[in-house]
């Protein structure tokens, strides 16, 4: 009787924290994403794309309002310079300086990678949110990259058009600054590792600056970004991602 | 022994119109098989060699992974050399470098997207026969600075001759491409596939284009003889680099080996239908010679003869029989196929249209291969043997007494 009672006991407990734990989880999600959402952001980064055999780098200025509006001029390097892509909401365009074109990313080019990155420019424009999207639990507290780390396990919820399997994300106590992020499929394999370090202030806030994208599929492969600059509130609004302006910004 | 042969050899010639009768009825059946093989196995030598000459080649020299990701990121460079030594090499008869990749083609507000081949334009045409296809418009050259561009594309994009489209894509090792180029013809292809998609650019501007320079993903090969692809697969590719691979149509174009196993699967049935038919037509031929012999049996072993002798020499009359068949229709094969061989069989109306329309000769080639021969000869051969056996499961169970009366030996 007594066991019962206290096995009973444990279940509604363990359900019970699980709640709770579900409620902070998403909570130090929503903190995370908070970091950059809505904020109207200038950058200047560098993306290095290294594949088994070459490596190329490419630097950008951008402008941008999480999470659906960013526009990228490229600056370098020289065969490049000029070419800007647009990301407005699910759409992605892109202004050739050498032909003085705008042309429409059709959606069978979508999973074609961009700027011969590992992204593909579905990746630029997934509308799926980490917060609505996905069922999350607090896995537990790990340290990773020298800071102390929530550790949080998202599952898509079965309605979400989602590509993943699950996702396996580390989140600092202090600064909710994602660090880690694993990417699964369906089967459970690791597809890709996200990995942020470096952390810096920009701006008033502290941000990872460098960042690095592994596909596991795809060994020998890796394309990282540092950010060299970040301004916030940047006076810009959602008509300053226009087409028109694709061709004038410098 | 010599004298159970002799007695056969009498005994055929003793009826020279019932010897001359089944033998016949073998060597017809021969003729037939051997024509029907030959035919059909020279339909699937059209498949395979229409589409082997409108894609792949026979052979094609590749970047190891090449085939598996189809990007330029696979691509290579040629060497100077290679193209002479591969074109000098024993039994290849063309060497077609190409790079191919996929780019958006954009004119206007319309965006498509579109498989884009740089071309060596004179030895395309050579293997493909590109320049027929186009229907407005001229072909390319080596220094041509426009496009091909397929009907159905140019059809949705609103585009003819002199308009310039936007051409954008990924070159090698990420770089941007992106070009404004005239279209200098319109291509028509009876495959709605192609005809929708197809972008051609002259290989010295499609390096350019991509970024790829003195690279191709691929250089098509074709041989004099489609039975030696394996042989000059092994023995060129240990000419070439390391990092290249030599791969062969039947691993390029599953598909088509598909269509010709299952045309073969289909031809089975029918060759199954006909040895059946020939059968009980050999058969049939057999026993009514065997009922005729019934008295002569009788005779024979009533007068003493040992059944078993008698067995001896009917055997034997069938094996000559069968071989003499066999024999006849083997040789009047060969000319009649070789004959077809060298000279196809042209085919005439709706059908040759269709064929010319998918840039086929319309014709419909004969294989003569030897074992084509060789294996129906043999097959007619052993069921003629089989049907010839009756006559000693008659004599088996003959009684003379009753034979002699004319009752067909039985009781």
């Amino acid at each position: 009787m007594i066991m019962k009672t206290l096995t009973l006991l444990t279940t509604i407990l363990t359900v019970f924290s699980n709640f709770v734990y579900a409620q902070n989880a998403k909570e130090i999600l929503q903190k995370a994403i908070d970091l950059m959402y809505g904020k109207k952001t200038y950058s200047v980064i560098t993306m290095t794309i290294t594949k088994p055999a070459w490596s190329r780098t490419v630097s950008m200025k951008a402008w941008s309002i999480e999470p659906d509006y960013s526009i990228v001029y490229i600056t370098e390097p020289a065969r490049d310079k000029g070419s800007v892509t647009l990301k407005r909401k699910n759409e992605v365009w892109n202004w050739l300086p050498s032909v003085q074109k705008t042309i429409k990313i059709p959606p069978s080019m979508m999973l074609a990678a961009w700027m011969g990155s590992d992204f593909t420019n579905d990746d630029l424009v997934r509308q799926s949110s980490i917060v609505n999207d996905y069922r999350h639990s607090l896995l537990g507290k790990e340290s990773f990259g020298g800071y102390e780390c929530y550790k949080i396990e998202l599952v898509p919820k079965p309605e979400a058009g989602v590509v993943w399997g699950k996702i396996i994300t580390w989140i600092t106590e202090k600064g909710y600054m994602q660090l880690k992020e694993e990417f699964y499929d369906e089967d459970g394999v690791l597809v890709r590792t996200m990995l942020g370090s470096k952390p810096k202030m920009f701006d008033g806030h502290l941000l990872p600056s460098y960042s690095e994208m592994i596909p596991h599929d795809k060994p020998g492969n890796k394309t990282s970004f540092e950010t060299k600059e970040l301004d916030f509130d940047v006076n810009i609004s959602p008509e300053f991602f226009s087409i028109q302006n694709m061709s004038r910004i410098r | 022994m010599k004298y159970y042969f002799l007695f056969s050899w009498r005994n055929l010639w003793r009826n020279k119109r019932r010897t001359l009768l089944a033998t016949s009825s073998i060597f017809f059946a021969v003729l037939l098989t051997v024509l029907f093989a030959a035919l059909n196995y020279g339909q699937d030598d059209d498949t395979m060699r229409m589409s082997v000459s409108l894609s792949t080649g026979y052979l094609q020299i590749q970047e190891k992974g090449y085939w598996d990701e189809r990007s330029l990121e696979k691509s290579f460079e040629v060497r100077d050399g290679v193209l002479g030594m591969v074109r000098s090499f024993p039994r290849i008869t063309l060497a077609n470098p190409r790079i191919e990749s996929v780019a958006l083609v954009s004119y206007g507000t319309e965006t498509r997207i579109s498989p884009v081949i740089g071309i060596d334009p004179e030895t395309e045409n050579r293997m493909t026969g590109l320049k027929k296809r186009i229907v407005k418009g001229s072909y390319l050259n080596d220094s041509s600075q426009g496009i091909l561009i397929a009907e159905g594309l140019a059809d949705r994009l609103h585009l003819s001759v002199g308009d310039s489209i936007v051409l954008f894509s990924q070159g090698y090792q990420g770089a941007t491409a992106a070009e404004q180029l005239a279209i200098a013809g319109i291509l028509h292809f009876p495959v709605p596939k192609m005809n929708d998609a197809m972008v051609y650019l002259s290989l010295p501007k499609a390096q350019t284009f991509f970024n790829a320079n003195r690279r191709v993903t691929s250089i098509a090969l074709m041989v004099d003889d489609p039975r030696k692809v394996h042989a000059v697969q092994s023995s060129l590719s240990q000419k070439l680099d390391p990092d290249l691979v030599l791969i062969n149509w039947e691993e390029m174009l599953p598909e088509v080996v598909q269509a010709i196993q299952a045309n073969d699967a289909g031809s089975l049935l029918t060759f199954g239908v006909f040895y059946v038919v020939i059968a009980f037509g050999v058969f049939g031929t057999i026993m009514m010679m065997t009922i005729e012999r019934t008295r002569e049996f009788g005779l024979l072993i009533s007068l003493g003869m040992k059944r078993g002798r008698l067995f001896l020499v009917t055997t034997l009359e069938a094996v000559l029989i069968s071989m003499v068949g066999a024999i006849a229709g083997l040789a009047v094969s060969i000319p009649v196929v070789f004959y077809f061989h060298h000279h196809p069989i042209h085919i005439w109306g709706d059908l040759a249209k269709a064929y010319e329309s998918y840039g086929m000769e319309p014709i419909m080639s004969v294989n003569a291969d030897a074992s084509l021969f060789y294996s129906q000869t043999i097959i007619v051969f052993i069921i003629a043997l089989i049907a010839s056996l009756y006559p000693l499961f008659v004599i088996r169970k003959l009684r003379p007494v009753s034979a002699l009366q004319g009752r067909n030996g039985k009781k």
